[in-house]
């Protein structure tokens, strides 16, 4: 039961990024954090953020036991899936140059 | 009837006034590669998986899961994948409007018309039913909004579709390499009349163009 | 849902669980199929609760709507035949796309699933019946009653028009007056019942009704799929539920929630819809999917190859399937940034669908693929789903798809998908499991001509449709009189669209044809190990005479089949005259408890028609009768749940030598708690919906600033403390025993509601503005949640009243005590959110 917890945890850490960077920029973008559009405090913000999840994905991979069986297969399976949507999905906050 | 009987063999090659593959201006040439490059792509992967799965028809060999599920399955597919989502971002990078003081017009819908605004040599607007006039050469940006429904501002020769929404103002950027006329019609479905909600597109040499004062062109 | 400890189990796994004595076979069956037959005749059909009944039934009747939804497809490349068209005039050709799209995706492929899963996973498990199997009738009956009010409006000529994803404004009252967008609404929300139905019940059952020792992380990987569908639907439907539910109000009462002159916002819809419309598109392949994972290694004679990567593909598919849906709302404006994200997410979607495919073409090259007809299909499905799924990665680029988009290409782009990652395999599914349903062996040659006519049907229609596409052709137009370029592309794509339509004729009749005339089949017809054909053939209604041993399981289907049927293993026949499964832990199927089955009634029938009558009095405009309907609704609910209070023989079952088993009504955590787990978890997705809808309009709408709000008047801070407080108080009288705490919590829970109530009635006028339309709807949503707390503390009350709740059977009282729990926490979380973004704290 725990080890299907465990599964879990990697891509819902994804998600959680996905929407709090998704979030920072629809605010960004709307003016409601500053003035309308990419700034530099947007930009760090989230930079920031993504990095910072990038680094809770990888304390996630460390923190799991490796092992055989599906039981320890599938947390770390799932903590790599986070690892990796995280990495590809938000990698254009530093590629995208405007709003 | 004439364009009617003119067309049957060429329906193998790909033009036509609303043709994505026969483009008039950057952006639509720039996503007429981007699909040409996708399409010789996806003929061969599927060549590939087809071969794969008809060689799967014979007797059972020796199979290695790492092979299939890692090494085909993840890495091949990110080593295809990667470069294509790279490709479109950077053409979708080439393509946006940006706040560079381009030419601007107004693309305004409603059920099931538009009426298109530009500025004359005075600056002051000048309205025009169904036909968008524009300078050719030069990239324009493009207000849209709606006044009901959601419409879809489309010229498939120039560039990608932008929906027009009520409440909301969408700037697309088109541009004609050419003077000419260039077809777009409305994308969403809107109802009744979604069907016969077409414009034109004018690209003028000469800009801004002479028109009559009810927004016809001038001889 | 725990692993603890249960008293007289054995601490360890099943494996050590000793076999029964073998008993007469046909004494069994006979006791069994005593207890677990429908009634006879027509009533039977109406009271009926079993899953293999309702499984079936749920699949034939999509089968039905799959035709009716054919027969308009037709209509539609007819009218397309020739640019005039002047076949059909354009309000009928609307009525006609947005009804078939509606019908293949609510009335086809999601029931089909949902029948799939019911009626396969119990066999498949090692089980008897559905965790709930009154919520299985429910279910189907909503789905039945809901497709005919659909129907009719199409007999009727008040269709729905505005296309199957119900843009508004378009869909608004302005620009749709009329029921037509009210029939949608409406009849596609009471479907949708069973859709959260279907979902809790397979989570549970995949989850806690394993056979014994059937490790989840050994289960067959159809259980992995169906488990990341049901928890997919769990997530995914309540967020069309909520924007179903706010565009008929707004139809209805005029609350602007989409109403840009109001501060309300067409995109909120878009999003809520594609936030369901996007994961349903896994939710239906995952399925399909899953069949082909248990058909592809047994039809080649092998094993399947990456198990363990097989389930995390699915684990990434749930999660990354709920991050791409504005790849359908890619030219509304989002700005590039945020199509980047999404393009991202869209394309890296793919893995794990490449993942499968290579384990599946890699099992195959393990082992020797038989070209029986199910493999036909499955090689169908190989190539027009690899197709599929390219255009898909092509249509996640973002400037690519701003050409493609709305055009005949997506048109071509998904019947690609769902036909290859739907469709093929469903028939592949189909013949592979007919023996199993009819008993019956198939007719030859039919089936394999009826494949090959729908395979060239099928790619004939389709494949030019790209290039119909990429030719500028939009989707959804009646005539194109000014495009001869497109006249051959689509003349063609009709003719092949009848050859297809041939096919699927053919294939149906070859499904008739076996079920009325095919031989007897034999027992396990295609060597399966797998334990759904581990009985007689047609399957029984109880399926196991004895639920299998994993010594038992492991010995293939053929020799499990006769040593259950002899009842040697857990819990056998039916000694005590009433429907028993075995409920178990969920990692290692440990048997925990027994589990009653509630057996046939017409009580679901009852509910759904009641409800139905609450949707066709909405439908009539009746507003203030429709809130009247509600009482029988109510009521019949509470009837419901008396049929769960402990009754009859209460001592332990004796399963298996040495393994004593209390009862569910004396045991831990029983299913109907699981079930209200998942319930909750679609509930409090419900409420992040509204959530979303509240952030979006506050950040994302263009418009003028709202105007000043009541709740801004220290008062309201007050009122919603008190009500937040109350709601807290219930919680510690839900988790107190006694009558005492019991009306306590009626008493609080409907003074809470009587502070809603007083709140609602300061609240600003929800006509005036989206945000205080959509503050109502969730003051409306908390204001529901306590009433519904007040009744289950009342049913409570009434238990202890019959005593029926003893130190040892809680009754309804932990179900209450998680609601309550439910309930106070969003009814926290809506008094901070109002709070804050009225800026009072």
């Amino acid at each position: 039961m725990r080890w299907l917890g465990l599964s879990l945890l990697g891509p819902l850490l994804w998600a959680l990024l996905f929407v709090a960077v998704y979030g920072a920029h629809g605010m960004a973008c709307a003016g409601v954090t500053g003035p309308e559009g990419l700034g530099t405090g947007a930009r760090l913000t989230m930079v920031g953020l993504w990095l910072a999840g990038l680094l809770a994905h990888g304390a996630l991979l460390l923190a799991l036991p490796h092992g055989a069986g599906l039981q320890r297969f599938l947390p770390r399976a799932g903590a790599w899936i986070g690892l990796g949507a995280s990495a590809v999905t938000l990698f254009p906050v530093v590629l995208v140059t405007s709003c | 009837m004439k364009r009617f009987a003119a067309y049957p063999l060429l329906v193998a090659g790909c033009s036509g006034p609303l043709s994505t593959l026969e483009p008039g201006g950057p952006a639509a040439a720039d996503i007429a590669w981007l699909w040409w490059g996708m399409l010789a792509g996806a003929a061969v992967i599927t060549v590939f998986m087809v071969g794969l799965v008809l060689l799967a028809l014979g007797a059972p060999r020796p199979v290695r899961e790492g092979r299939w599920t890692l090494g085909l399955g993840l890495g091949l597919s990110m080593v295809i994948l990667t470069p294509v989502l790279a490709a479109g971002l950077w053409v979708g990078e080439r393509i946006i409007p940006r706040d560079d003081g381009v030419v601007t017009v107004e693309a305004h819908a409603w059920q099931w018309n538009w009426r298109f605004t530009h500025a004359d040599a005075e600056g002051a607007p000048v309205e025009s039913e169904n036909t968008l006039h524009i300078p050719a050469g030069q990239p324009v940006d493009v207000l849209i909004t709606s006044e009901d429904v959601i419409h879809s501002f489309w010229v498939p020769r120039l560039a990608g579709k932008l929906d027009a929404i009520p409440g909301r103002t969408n700037r697309a950027r088109i541009m004609a390499d050419e003077p000419g006329r260039y077809a777009g019609l409305c994308a969403e479905f809107c109802g009744q009349g979604h069907a016969r909600m077409r414009f034109d597109v004018v690209a003028h040499a000469d800009w801004p163009p002479v028109l009559n004062g009810d927004g016809t062109e001038a001889k | 849902m725990t692993d603890a400890p249960v008293t007289s189990a054995p601490a360890d796994a099943a494996s050590d669980i000793p076999r029964n004595p073998p008993q007469r076979s046909l004494t069994l069956h006979r006791a069994l199929a005593r207890v677990w037959a429908n009634d006879r005749g027509l009533w039977g059909q109406i009271t009926a609760v079993s899953h293999t009944t309702l499984g079936l039934r749920f699949m034939a009747t999509a089968l039905v709507f799959f035709a009716i939804g054919g027969i308009l497809s037709m209509l539609i490349r007819a009218q397309l035949a020739t640019p005039q068209g002047a076949f059909l005039d354009t309000e009928l050709y609307n009525q006609i796309f947005t009804m078939h799209g509606s019908i293949m995706m609510f009335l086809f492929a999601i029931p089909m699933l949902e029948g799939l899963g019911i009626w396969l996973l119990p066999k498949m498990l090692g089980t008897r019946d559905m965790a709930f199997p009154r919520l299985t009738a429910l279910g189907y009956w909503c789905y039945l009653f809901g497709g005919l009010i659909m129907l009719s409006a199409l007999l009727f000529g008040v269709a729905p028009r505005d296309g199957w994803f119900m843009y508004t404004p378009l869909s608004d009252a302005t620009h749709s007056p009329g029921i037509n967008a009210d029939v949608w609404l409406l009849g596609v929300t009471f479907v949708e019942i069973s859709a959260i139905a279907a979902a809790v019940e397979i989570t549970v059952t995949i989850l806690r009704q394993r056979a014994p020792g059937m490790k989840l992380t050994a289960m067959p990987l159809f259980g992995w799929y169906m488990l990341g569908t049901s928890v997919m639907m769990l997530v995914g439907f309540p967020p069309l539920i909520a924007g179903s539910v706010l565009l008929e109000i707004e139809r209805a009462f005029d609350w602007p929630f989409f109403d840009p002159a109001r501060g309300g916002d067409p995109l909120l819809w878009q999003h809520l819809f594609w936030l369901f419309g996007h994961p349903e598109v896994y939710i239906i392949f995952l399925p399909a999917a899953g069949v082909m994972s248990m058909m592809i290694p047994i039809l080649s004679r092998t094993t399947i190859l990456g198990y363990g990567a097989i389930v995390a593909a699915v684990l990434g598919l749930v999660f990354l399937s709920f991050g791409l849906w504005v790849h359908h709302m890619f030219t509304v404006g989002i700005p590039h940034m945020a199509l980047a994200f999404f393009s991202a997410a869209s394309v890296l979607v793919a893995v794990p669908t490449a993942v499968q495919v290579f384990a599946w073409i890699g099992t195959m090259w393990k082992g020797r693929p038989q070209l029986v007809l199910p493999m036909y299909h499955i090689l169908g499905f190989f190539l027009t789903f690899v197709m599929g799924g390219l255009t898909g990665v092509m249509l996640a680029i973002v400037p690519f798809n701003w050409q493609a988009h709305d055009t005949a290409f997506v048109t071509a782009h998904l019947h690609y998908v769902l036909i290859g990652g739907f469709v093929f395999p469903m028939m592949a599914a189909a013949t592979y499991w007919m023996p199993l349903i009819t008993g019956k062996r198939r007719i030859d040659g039919l089936g394999e001509a009826a494949f090959w006519v729908i395979l060239i049907g099928f790619h004939g229609t389709f494949f030019i449709m790209h290039l119909t596409g990429l030719l500028g052709m939009p989707r959804r137009i009646d005539v194109y009189p000014d495009n001869p370029e497109w006249i051959w592309l689509n003349l063609t794509s009709s003719i092949f669209g009848f050859v297809l339509t041939i096919g699927f004729a053919m294939f149906a009749l070859d499904l008739i044809l076996q079920a009325t005339l095919g031989k007897r089949a034999a027992r396990d017809p295609w060597e399966a190990p797998t334990l759904d054909w581990a009985m007689p053939v047609p399957a029984p209604n109880y399926n196991f005479a004895s639920l299998p041993l994993p010594e038992q399981a492991a010995c293939g289907a053929a020799q499990a089949a006769l040593t259950l049927a002899r009842g040697e293993g857990v819990l056998p026949g039916a000694p005590r005259g009433r429907r028993e499964v075995l409920v178990s832990t969920v990692s290692g199927a440990r048997p925990l408890h027994v589990a009653v089955l509630p057996g046939n009634t017409a009580l679901p029938l009852a509910l759904s028609a009641s409800i139905g009558g609450f949707v066709l009095l909405m439908l009539a405009g009746l507003y203030a009768l429709a809130g009247a309907a509600l009482v029988p609704v109510a009521v019949l609910i509470w009837v419901w749940a008396r049929g769960m209070a402990p009754s009859g023989d209460m001592a332990q079952v004796q399963a298996a030598p040495g393994l004593r088993l209390p009862v569910h009504f004396r045991a831990g955590v029983t299913l109907g708690q699981s079930g209200l787990v998942a319930f909750l978890v679609a509930n409090g997705t419900l409420f992040a919906s509204l959530l979303f809808g509240l952030a979006f309009l506050e950040v994302v709408t263009p418009g003028p600033a709202a105007p000043s709000a009541s709740v801004e008047h220290l008062t309201m801070g007050w009122a919603m403390g008190f009500v937040v407080a109350t709601a807290g108080l219930g919680v510690l009288a839900a988790r107190a025993s006694g009558s005492g705490a019991a009306l306590a919590g009626l008493l609080v829970n409907l003074l809470a509601l009587a502070g809603v109530l007083w709140i609602g009635a300061q609240l600003d006028d929800p006509t005036r503005h989206a945000r205080d339309a959509l503050r109502a709807v969730v003051a409306g949503y908390v204001g529901l949640h306590l009433l519904v707390a007040a009744g289950m503390a009342g049913f409570v009350l009434d238990q202890l009243r019959r005593g029926e709740i003893t130190p040892d059977t809680p009754g309804a009282a932990p179900a209450w005590r998680l609601w309550q729990e439910f309930t106070a926490v969003t009814t926290l979380i809506t008094a901070l959110v109002i709070l804050v973004q009225a800026g009072v704290v």
